[in-house]
């Protein structure tokens, strides 16, 4: 189905139900409605068809919630554009998709027009209050008809081209249908009835995955989507507070700069029941605190999921988080915290080697999955990784334990290879992180003539502690086998990281300068 | 059994999947047969 339907039919069965909040602006269902169909109406004008790609640059709005729902009830194909690329990913991204329409918040204004003779969109269209010559969204609403008409949407077609965090290469333009949407959102929530379902908070960026299915499921549940520009601990708490938020979904550094916040103890949390966390590897000390100071009715979950397969695969539930029972299962549940939990009913798991044999509990391989929701394909390009029979080899590194939960272990391309070693860095970066000095690090292989690779460790030291590379060396030494032992430590200030938290092991690995 | 809003009723012959939404007293059929409820398997998390 066409996932306009998401705001159509909830909006036809409870109107005057508030949806969306944003700032000062408060939206019913009709509200919303609305606005995508004069939006939608606009699109039409700049002579965009059906399965045309019109992308956006901003930050979070309810804006941008009502541009893709009227890309989609248009036909159109949507790409949300990450904010924190460069000029050139930026060119890359727009380019490969063949955008046909450019639609460009405030801040990003003056970056588009030094890249605007380089693009491939030749309608480029100001969706803020300023405008650098640009023609302006807000007039162009305003002069609207609502367009009532839905396309005809086929569920191979595409709704939503997004490009991958490229934490190891250039981003992937991921092929997401209507279809891939329609059975995640309809598998996992009900749709709204006018029964009270809470509200949400969203800080995720749009042009991740985690904060395009919080939308679509939200909206289509109606649960009330606040939605937060961008990530701030101290705004995020006053809005948990002054919305009653429910629901919320953060990534790992969010969570510590929320419990590191000073006005976390004086914050009323009483409304919240559900608090997920995911998009890369929680430290367990900072989930081991969170437990501890969040209010006991919260219900912590870790999800894990690609964007190849429209979010979520895992999950670690609110059980899981709750460290009672006898001593032993206490232990087990601590174990599993580093875990990412158990396959949601629509998914399978297996761990594989290398020559794609099943591998049993506690060994380490490529996590490979299916789902019916694993992506069409990535854009322009041939490499999706499918295999026989609907299966996807997700290029994560991983192993099952006895009850099934699955482990994490890195990506398959950051994997070292000493001397015909096979070498996870994960397993280096949980021993380090357990030294009390030390509050990140990462971990790659650096090449070597001797072993091909060897290990290299960046540490960044915990505020007010030290730690040399000698003392670290040392505490390796006690808990790694030989070959694991990183041969080079080297500190720094801050670790490079993508807008999700996840490490930019490319970074690391490029010299200064040629990043 | 009437139909239920929001609810998606599955044909268990052919896999046809409908939505309702807008409730009546009468029930959806498919394949000769009555069609059954689908219910959502709510996930854990903030979706």
């Amino acid at each position: 189905m066409n996932t306009v339907n998401f705001v159509t039919i909830p909006s036809s069965i409870v109107p005057d139900q508030e949806i969306l909040v944003f700032g000062s602006r408060r939206l019913t269902y009709a509200d919303l409605n609305d606005q995508v169909a004069r939006l939608c109406a606009v699109f039409k004008q700049f002579g965009l068809a059906h399965g045309d790609v019109v992308a956006l640059l901003d930050t979070n709005s309810d804006l941008y919630i009502e541009c893709y729902y009227a890309a989609a009830k248009a036909g159109l194909v949507f790409l949300p554009l990450n904010y924190r690329a460069k000029d050139a990913e930026l060119e890359y991204m727009i380019n490969t998709a063949q955008t046909k329409a450019l639609l460009v918040g405030d801040r990003y204004l003056e970056l588009v027009n030094k890249i605007q003779s380089r693009l491939s969109a030749n309608t480029i269209v100001a969706i803020g209050d300023a405008a650098r010559g640009l023609p302006r969204l807000a007039d162009l609403i305003a002069k609207a008809d609502p367009d009532e008409s839905e396309a005809e949407v086929e569920d191979e077609d595409i709704s939503i081209l997004m490009y991958t965090s490229g934490t190891t290469s250039l981003p992937k333009g991921v092929q997401l249908r209507f279809r891939d949407f329609t059975a995640y959102v309809t598998a996992n929530v009900e749709m709204a009835d006018g029964t009270d379902r809470g509200a949400s908070l969203v800080c995720v960026p749009f042009y991740h995955i985690a904060g395009t299915t919080s939308y679509m499921t939200n909206i289509w549940t109606g649960r009330k989507l606040i939605v937060m520009p961008q990530f701030d601990a101290r705004t995020w708490l006053d809005l948990v507070q002054r919305e009653r938020v429910t629901h919320a979904f953060v990534v790992p550094t969010m969570m510590k700069q929320i419990l590191d916040e000073p006005s976390f103890a004086n914050s009323d949390l009483s409304s919240l029941t559900n608090l997920a966390y995911g998009g890369a590897a929680m430290p367990v000390q900072v989930i081991r605190r969170a437990i501890e100071v969040f209010p006991k009715r919260v219900g912590f979950v870790n999800a894990y999921g690609q964007t190849e397969t429209t979010s979520s695969l895992t999950v670690l539930g609110p059980d899981d988080h709750r460290l009672e029972g006898t001593p032993e299962q206490i232990e087990l549940k601590l174990k599993r915290l580093n875990s990412v939990g158990l396959p949601l009913p629509d998914v399978e798991i297996h761990v594989r080697d290398e020559d794609g044999n099943l591998l049993p509990a506690g060994q380490v391989g490529e996590i490979i999955i299916r789902t019916p929701r694993i992506m069409k394909g990535y854009a322009g390009r041939d490499d999706n990784a499918r295999l026989l029979d609907g299966w996807r080899a997700t290029g994560d590194l991983g192993w099952l334990d006895s009850g099934g939960y699955v482990f994490f272990a890195g990506r398959k391309d950051d994997m070292i290879i000493r001397g015909g070693e096979n070498i996870a860095p994960a397993e280096i970066e949980t021993v380090l992180m357990s030294h009390p000095a030390v509050d990140e690090c990462a971990v790659i292989g650096v090449p070597s003539v001797e072993w091909g690779q060897t290990v290299k460790a960046f540490v960044v030291v915990r505020k007010g502690k030290t730690a040399t590379e000698q003392e670290l060396a040392e505490f390796c030494r006690s808990r790694l086998a030989s070959f694991k032992r990183p041969e080079r430590i080297e500190f720094i200030d801050t670790m490079p990281k993508n807008p999700l938290g996840k490490i930019l092991r490319k970074d690391l690995r490029a010299p200064a300068g040629d990043v | 059994m009437a139909n239920v809003l929001g609810k998606r009723y599955v044909c268990e012959k052919c896999g046809t999947e409908v939505l309702c939404n807008k409730a009546g007293a009468g029930g959806v059929e498919c394949c000769d047969g009555e069609m059954k409820i689908k219910e959502a398997k709510p996930l854990p998390s903030s979706d």
